[in-house]
């Protein structure tokens, strides 16, 4: 038990609950500045997402969108690589699989699966020009990519409003799916499940995504920790010189690093446009550039605790969501409770204390040990 | 429009007095950047302190109607905001990528958060009667036929732009504090057991590029437009970054950068009056980014290479001579 307690993994996890709780309470006292009834609405966002069933619903389908972006992130990360353009391959991946599910001229099934396999594909190929760029010539990964997040929020703006445009609608849209490449429920058709079912499908519309969404963190933890190319981006990420060192291709690395977290970011894509809003529709990223990288940090750039990380994430933003529509305060509580999570993690020397104390603490033990031992 | 009258409108006094207007708001940021990378602390919140800049600017002026008093707010809050970056960095240990990533969420949201709380909005400010900061018309250049087109009546903000190009370039080079901030810069290390204060001048160095940057903001809600819009910084703040990094983080190379990204804007602007979809136009910038980025980094793997081969060659001399001498 005290070793546990003396652990990375517990002093991080400790580190991380310390920097929510400081974030939600600077997120209570704005509330109160702002609010009229600030402890009112604080409950509503705390447990607004819990109140109804269609909410938990948004909630889980949000968290599996945040599940995608958070890996996709902590691919690059892992790395040490800077890429933040997670959000122009989501868009282009929801637009290349809307496409496709609207027009392809195949039976459903292909349909769909062809959507995800375009979905991935285009992620992958939107993070060739930066990563060519980083991992060949040097130049900042950082720079470039958000720069091809404005082009392809532009790109995809343009194709949507030109070539699928629904005439005589006030919003900027495609035509909605058809019914028969709609993906199925979460809950399993089992027959003692037939209640459940019937109830989720008719409140919420969380499909089987989750259990893509599930495979994909295994998937990710499996590329990261288990194959010869996580090994090699986890020392990249170390150390770029000492792996260059040990003849590793850097470059190479680099390269499929990014190219490998656009395909979770093409994922995230396909689960917006097919498993949302069952259309293509203006501003399908909306507020969810940065949300990778939050969930990233959040959860240490492993993927096994990106789902508990979006979970969480996801919560904050339904509930935020239920907040606007039923109180006085904003949404965007949730992004200034997020930015302080993220600024108060990133500070290592900000919340060790405890965790300085306990090392101290241990190596004075250690020392003594030794020195009876060599008493003895 | 045909595209003949576009060409011939680039190259009119209107296009090019546009130019001068387009590249201030990256200028201003550009030069607290290059203020900041000199110092070693590469800030990367420019994009979410313009924002504060900006939404300040609007707000005080519009509820005080002092449009000075509103630029000095503007200024403040910046300098606030940049510190909290600088804290968290130089104190705390904050990564500066990831710190100032958080710096710029809170911006975004917090920006967007306080307009709905004051104003019950949440994608602009137009229902504020804000004000934007006067024009100055140039004695004698203003009656110069073309020249006094270009030239004259642009924003205050677009000469104070110019002149800080000036007094960075003074203040970086020609003076002690400037002589600190590089050293700092170069190797801390070596500062610190020169007995400067490498921690303070950093803190300067970021508080400066916060001040700037917020001026840059203000250039777009109080002169460019007269409001503020969410996010309306529009990634000018990363664009002012890549400006210090390909004017080799000297402000005559940092102003041209600028400029260039001005000129592809202005050019986005023109063509938008042609028949070509508006998004396409408006990737022209970002893409110019992104093509200035490559076109730099293979200056410097080139020059890197040269400099390998000259020191190759000189080697070779040296160790010809000590075969020689050995013999």
């Amino acid at each position: 038990m005290k070793t546990f307690l003396k652990s990375k993994g517990f002093r991080e996890f400790l580190r991380v609950v310390l920097a929510l709780s400081i974030g939600l309470g600077l997120g209570f006292i704005i509330t109160c500045f702002v609010s009229k009834d600030p402890v009112g609405s604080y409950k509503v966002f705390l447990f607004g997402p819990l109140s109804q069933l269609n909410r938990i619903g948004d909630w889980l389908e949000e968290s599996t969108t945040l599940v995608f972006l958070g890996l996709a992130v902590a691919i690059v990360f892992s790395a040490k690589q800077f890429y933040i353009g997670v959000e122009g391959q989501m868009v282009l991946a929801a637009l290349v699989s809307g496409v496709i599910v609207l027009y392809a001229p195949f039976p459903p099934v292909t349909r769909i699966i062809l959507a995800f396999l375009a979905g991935s594909v285009t992620g992958f190929v939107w993070g060739i020009i930066p990563a060519y760029v980083k991992a060949y010539l040097n130049a900042s990964e950082l720079v470039s990519s958000l720069m091809m997040n404005t082009i392809a929020l532009k790109l995809f703006e343009y194709l949507l409003s030109n070539y699928l445009q629904l005439p005589k609608v006030s919003g900027i849209m495609s035509e909605l799916f058809p019914k028969d490449v709609r993906l199925g429920s979460v809950i399993p058709n089992l027959p003692f499940l037939a209640e459940t079912r019937a109830l989720w499908e008719k409140q919420t519309s969380v499909t089987v995504m989750v259990y893509v969404a599930i495979a994909a963190v295994f998937l990710a933890y499996l590329l990261i920790f288990k194959t010869p190319f996580g090994y090699e981006l986890r020392m990249v990420g170390s150390n770029d010189k000492f792996a260059r060192y040990g003849g590793v291709n850097v470059k190479r690395i680099i390269m499929l690093s990014i190219c490998f977290s656009g395909i979770f970011a093409g994922l995230a894509g396909v689960h917006v446009a097919l498993g949302i809003h069952h259309r293509i529709v203006m501003n399908m990223s909306a507020g969810l550039g940065f949300e990778g990288v939050n969930i990233a940090i959040l959860s240490f750039n492993n993927p096994l605790i990106v789902p508990f990380a979006s979970l969480l994430y996801g919560y904050l933003r339904a509930g935020a969501d239920v907040m606007e529509r039923t109180t006085d305060v904003s949404r965007e509580l949730v992004t200034i409770v997020q930015a302080a999570v993220l600024l108060l993690i990133t500070a290592e020397r900000l919340l060790p204390v405890i965790q300085q104390r306990v090392t101290t603490q241990d190596d004075e033990e250690h020392l003594q040990e030794k020195g009876e031992t060599n008493v003895a | 429009m045909s595209l003949e009258l576009v060409i011939r409108s680039i190259f009119s006094t209107f296009f090019l007095a546009s130019v001068i207007r387009i590249c201030t708001p990256i200028i201003l940021p550009a030069m607290g950047g290059l203020f900041a990378t000199a110092a070693g602390t590469f800030n990367m919140a420019l994009e979410g302190i313009m924002l504060w800049g900006a939404f300040t600017g609007v707000f005080v002026s519009a509820y005080t109607g002092n449009v000075w008093l509103a630029v000095f707010c503007g200024i403040v809050v910046g300098i606030l905001v940049s510190l909290i970056l600088a804290v968290f960095h130089l104190e705390f240990g904050a990564d500066l990528v990831l710190g100032g990533l958080a710096i710029n969420l809170f911006s975004s949201g917090g920006t967007v958060f306080l307009m709905y709380t004051l104003i019950g909005e949440k994608g602009n400010t137009s229902t504020l009667s804000s004000l934007s900061v006067p024009n100055v018309a140039i004695p004698f250049i203003k009656d110069i036929p073309v020249l006094g087109e270009i030239l004259s009546g642009h924003p205050v903000f677009t000469y104070l732009a110019f002149f800080l190009v000036f007094v960075a370039y003074i203040v970086i080079f020609r003076t002690r504090f400037g002589t600190y901030v590089r050293a700092v810069g170069v190797n801390p290390e070596a500062a610190a057991s020169l007995g400067i204060n490498v921690k303070k001048i950093r803190y300067y160095a970021i508080a400066i590029s916060g001040a700037l940057s917020a001026l840059g903001g203000m250039s777009l809600s109080m002169a460019y437009l007269q409001m503020f819009q969410r996010d309306m910084s529009a990634g000018r703040g990363w664009i002012a970054l890549a400006a210090v990094n390909l004017g080799a983080r000297h402000p005559i190379g940092v102003l041209a950068a600028a400029m260039v990204f001005g000129f592809a804007d202005a050019i986005a602007n023109q063509l938008g009056s042609l028949n070509i979809p508006s998004q396409l136009v408006q990737i022209i910038p970002y893409a110019t980014t992104i093509i200035a980025l490559v076109v730099y980094a293979v200056q410097q793997k080139r020059a890197a290479i040269d400099r390998m081969k000259k020191f190759q060659e000189a080697h070779f001399e040296e160790v010809e001579a000590q075969i020689g001498t050995t013999e």
